[in-house]
């Protein structure tokens, strides 16, 4: 009588703890069904839409976030460089390579918690398509890092974890014509300091 | 031994069963969704900031630090809700979120041929009605059909340097939210 009742109680257990740690893990995840991944970047074209995975919906109620439609762009994130390091704050990086159509586009540095790293100098910490110098071929250099550079700086601080959040405004690319074929920049590491 | 291997199967079904019961039931448990951070701020058909700007912490995640963003609630039951706003900035765009924070409907300023923000978001019963006769103050509006009821409109611009910033602000307070 006993072991039954303590068989069915660890049952119990393992079914609520496992099945809400599995959750918990999942959403917890940065990789997740729906994720489209080019080069090092991914994008969620369908987070926010009703047409989302429940776990990108979850993910979403638990966060708060209000994403943006697709009319209005599509955010690609990148964690890794080239060579597939975790991005680093004490670190410069050369982010250059095509970009796809789009009215304007925005780049900046976002830490561990999503939050955009600010530059601490008289410099924007995010910069944007309409401001970035480009080359006679039309493509674009940007040199991310603490130490001032020539041509475009995207200026950070700090040390840890970060990542690139590269945003498309008004762009064709967030519609139904195919997120996976286009290009995106590189992320080259160009040297860490201490 | 047969015992212990069909107890771990029960388990793991139980595992799986809360698994998909938690995910599906979160969205409508969440109290720290994006309607539940904005009933904390403001009231219905009140436009609150939504970006960092605004406030030291931003009431809703994710925003582009490039952007300045308004919100404001509204219920279409209590009639259809016109948003607008005079003035002109080099970028806004609109979304429509339902109740769980979801995008139904968005659109840019190349949307509108004067590049001037008038909306009015509606149901299809409200459309109906609403076409019949077309109010005054409805002229130029852009007519949207939500399938939603109660909803977040946002109202987002593009500050591309420090010296649009008192323009998209005054973009944004300007934002009229108003049931009709």
């Amino acid at each position: 009588m006993f072991k039954t009742v303590l068989t069915i109680f660890m049952i119990v257990c393992i079914a609520v703890l496992g099945g809400g740690a599995s959750v918990w893990y999942m959403l917890n995840a940065n990789e997740s069904v729906g994720a489209v991944t080019i080069g090092g970047w991914t994008a969620f074209p369908e987070i926010g839409t009703p047409d989302a995975d429940p776990y990108a919906k979850a993910r979403m109620a638990r966060e708060g976030v209000l994403a943006l439609g697709r009319a209005e762009g599509l955010t690609f994130v990148a964690q890794r460089d080239s060579t597939g390091e975790q991005l680093r704050r004490e670190c410069s990086y050369t982010v250059e390579g095509p970009v796809p159509p789009a009215r304007f586009w925005t780049i900046y540095a976002a830490d561990a918690d999503d939050a955009i790293i600010e530059s601490n100098k008289l410099r924007p910490s995010a910069l944007h398509s309409y401001q970035l110098l480009r080359r006679p071929d039309n493509s674009v250099t940007i040199t991310v890092g603490a130490n001032p550079s020539p041509g475009n700086w995207l200026a950070l601080s700090g040390a840890g974890k970060m990542s690139f959040v590269l945003t498309f405004y008004d762009t064709p690319i967030a519609s139904s014509t195919g997120v996976a074929d286009i290009e995106l920049p590189e992320i080259i590491n160009a040297g860490c300091n201490g | 031994m047969a015992r212990l291997f069909y107890a771990a199967l029960i388990a793991l079904v139980g595992a799986a069963i809360v698994h998909i019961t938690v995910l599906f039931l979160l969205p409508s448990f969440s109290d720290r969704d994006a309607w539940a951070r904005l009933a904390e701020a403001a009231d219905f058909y009140k436009p609150v900031r939504i970006d960092a700007a605004a406030g030291e912490v931003p009431l809703v995640r994710s925003l582009d630090p490039l952007f300045y963003a308004s919100a404001c609630r509204f219920d279409l039951a209590d009639g259809p809700v016109h948003v607008h706003t005079p003035g002109n900035v080099p970028y806004w765009s609109v979304s429509i979120y339902n109740r769980g924070g979801q995008n139904v409907y968005a659109f840019t300023d190349r949307t509108t041929d004067t590049g001037l923000l008038d909306v009015v978001v509606l149901t299809a019963a409200q459309m109906i009605e609403t076409r019949k006769q077309l109010p005054e103050e409805f002229r130029k509006s852009i007519l949207v059909e939500a399938p939603v009821g109660q909803g977040i409109v946002v109202v987002r611009s593009f500050v591309p340097d420090r010296s649009w910033q008192a323009t998209a602000t005054r973009f944004l307070r300007d934002v009229a939210c108003t049931r009709s």
